[in-house]
């Protein structure tokens, strides 16, 4: 039977959709929209300002207010240095520089590095943006405040991170990576080489050096390398077969026949899910072999209207963000919006 | 506003779904502060935000964490940099939404899916004496999350496959992918559960085998 029904509600009734739409509707729910604080009243920027405001009394109430916004706002500076995030030990005695953290938690600054031994284990939390749990035999250094963008760096070890912040606001930088959080949950591993591997438990993670990208849905994990950035993303389920040919593949050691023999393998093997890992190869295999890559990605999720082999074969990045989104991994709008506002930060910065 | 003429003139324009579901005149408006506009977006979007929240949440708490969406979304809008992305954004917000419900409800227990179902039986029962619609939504609720969500948006909320697209911001041959291999699965799923008997009902096994390298 056709699904133009169920796709727009034209074409010939499904009896059974028609039946699901009658019982499920009933629990739509009707309530009419409340009404909503004024923007200017939610710390929405407004732009109607009248001159009748401008009365001498005022001015003088507005100037004090300014001046107390003012100070208010270096106190919080001062203080975001000076304090920082909240750290809390959970096992044995973590350390902030120099400072023991005990049970009654402790303070990270600006530029200060928490560490971890063996027998200790910490708890970072920000009520905006999340909570961060930190491992045994772990240091991570803090590169700007709460207030600033939210940004850590790993230097070695395990963290687990729960972000409840809007997307692209936590950023953990990684000797092999730059990972930022596009939804919930991930954990984030660095050995003493500089290598890591990240695990996504919800939401979805983006990976980037220099112009190398990975996205790591729920479900999925990447390798890093110290310098080479993210290799590619595979989900956890995926047959032994793939996951052993990706690491063929990725082994700088492994020669062009054992490469070759490993994409055959790899494609053979892949499933509709595993759309995630050939859609990634598109960009790391060298062109003569990009042809069977989407062939088996085209044969597995269809490009949408528009993308093109000869496109996808050039890396035309608007086609490959438009199949990307076609396999509903995660929307690229929102990678790509961090990526411009972080571009701009960078710049804002220098 | 365009949204404001009747289906039929817009099509005869020769306007596509996105120009259609462009609301970027009405999210202005409401970053500027105007009430009343944001409240249309409410109107436009409500149902969209539903459904997301009825896939990841309880039934009865549905209808508060939608306003408590809008709520959160108000005060941010002056972020939002390209106007006709708003969906895609709102619906964002309403995952963390739910992301953020779970993480304050339940931190220690995992609500598993018996659970779940028994308690959303007891929440419809509440509202509306309904077995049989919650038995549906516990069955969709346990495919995956892509498919439920765009399954609940088109037979809850009564969204078209071309809105679930504009709105949401999925493409619109995601979406139909979604409803199709949804479906089926929910299909299959009711069979098993004797609620329907469908000769086009498959298995979740059969959606997911493998196609052999070259096949088309």
């Amino acid at each position: 039977m056709s699904d133009d029904y169920l796709w727009d509600g034209s074409g010939k009734p499904d009896p059974e959709v028609e039946k699901l739409e009658s019982v499920l509707g009933r629990l739509r729910l009707e309530r009419p929209a409340p009404v909503f604080p004024a923007a200017e009243a939610m710390g929405a920027h407004s732009t109607r300002f009248s001159v009748r405001w401008l009365r001498p009394g005022m001015v003088a109430a507005f100037a004090v207010v300014l001046i107390a916004a003012g100070l208010g706002l270096l106190w919080r500076w001062q203080t975001d240095v000076a304090s920082g995030w909240d750290v809390t030990s959970v096992t044995g005695v973590p350390r902030v520089g120099k400072q023991s953290v005990g049970s009654e938690g402790g303070r990270l600054g600006l530029g200060q590095a928490l560490e971890t031994d063996g027998n200790s284990s910490a708890e970072i939390r920000i009520e905006e943006i999340g909570k961060i749990q930190v491992d045994p035999d772990t240091r991570l250094r803090v590169l700007s405040s709460p207030s600033g963008g939210s940004r850590l760096a790993l230097e070695r070890g395990t963290i687990h991170a729960r972000i409840w912040a809007l997307p692209g606001i936590f950023v953990v930088d990684t000797p092999s990576a730059r990972a930022v959080d596009l939804g919930c949950a991930y954990t984030l591993h660095v050995d003493d080489s500089g290598d890591g591997l990240i695990r996504t438990t919800m939401g979805w993670v983006g990976f980037k050096l220099g112009d190398r990208e990975a996205f790591i849905p729920a479900g999925a994990a990447c390798v890093t390398r110290a310098k080479n950035g993210p290799r590619t993303p595979y989900f956890e389920d995926a047959p032994e077969g793939l996951r052993t040919a990706l690491t063929k593949m990725d082994l700088p050691t492994s020669t062009e026949d054992e490469r070759n023999t490993a994409l055959r393998t790899l494609l053979a093997e892949s499933r509709p899910r595993d759309a995630l890992t050939l859609w990634h190869l598109l960009s790391r295999v060298e062109e003569p072999k990009r042809g069977a890559v989407f062939d088996r990605l085209a044969s597995l999720v269809p490009p949408p209207t528009g993308v093109t082999r000869e496109g996808i074969l050039r890396l035309d990045r608007g086609m490959l963000d438009r199949w990307w989104d076609a396999l509903d991994l995660g929307n690229i709008w929102l990678w790509r919006h961090w990526e411009r506002s972080w571009s701009e930060h960078e710049q804002g910065q220098k | 506003l365009n949204d404001s003429l009747p289906l039929d003139r817009q099509n005869v324009r020769g306007r596509s779904d996105a120009d259609r579901f462009d609301d970027s005149a009405l999210v202005r408006a409401a970053r500027a502060g105007d009430r009343a506009a944001f409240g249309q977006l409410y109107d436009r979007y409500g149902r969209m935000v539903q459904g997301i929240l009825l896939a990841r949440v309880p039934l009865g708490e549905v209808d508060d964490l939608v306003q408590d969406v809008f709520l959160r979304a108000l005060p941010r809008l002056h972020t939002l940099r390209e106007l006709d992305r708003f969906g895609g954004w709102l619906a964002t917000i309403a995952r963390n939404c739910a992301c953020d419900y779970h993480r304050n409800s339940v931190p220690e227990v995992e609500l598993n899916a018996d659970l779940a179902e028994k308690a959303d039986r007891q929440l419809v029962a509440g509202r509306a004496p309904d077995p049989e619609a919650a038995s549906i939504l516990a069955v969709i609720r346990s495919l995956p999350e892509a498919y439920c969500e765009t399954l609940l948006l088109r037979l809850v909320e009564g969204m078209t496959g071309p809105e679930i697209a504009a709105r949401t911001g999925l493409t619109p041959g995601s979406v139909r992918v979604n409803l199709h291999r949804g479906m089926q699965l929910l299909r299959g799923k009711l069979v098993l559960t004797g609620s329907v008997t469908h000769e086009n009902a498959t298995t979740p096994d059969s959606l997911g085998k493998p196609n052999t390298l070259g096949e088309k």
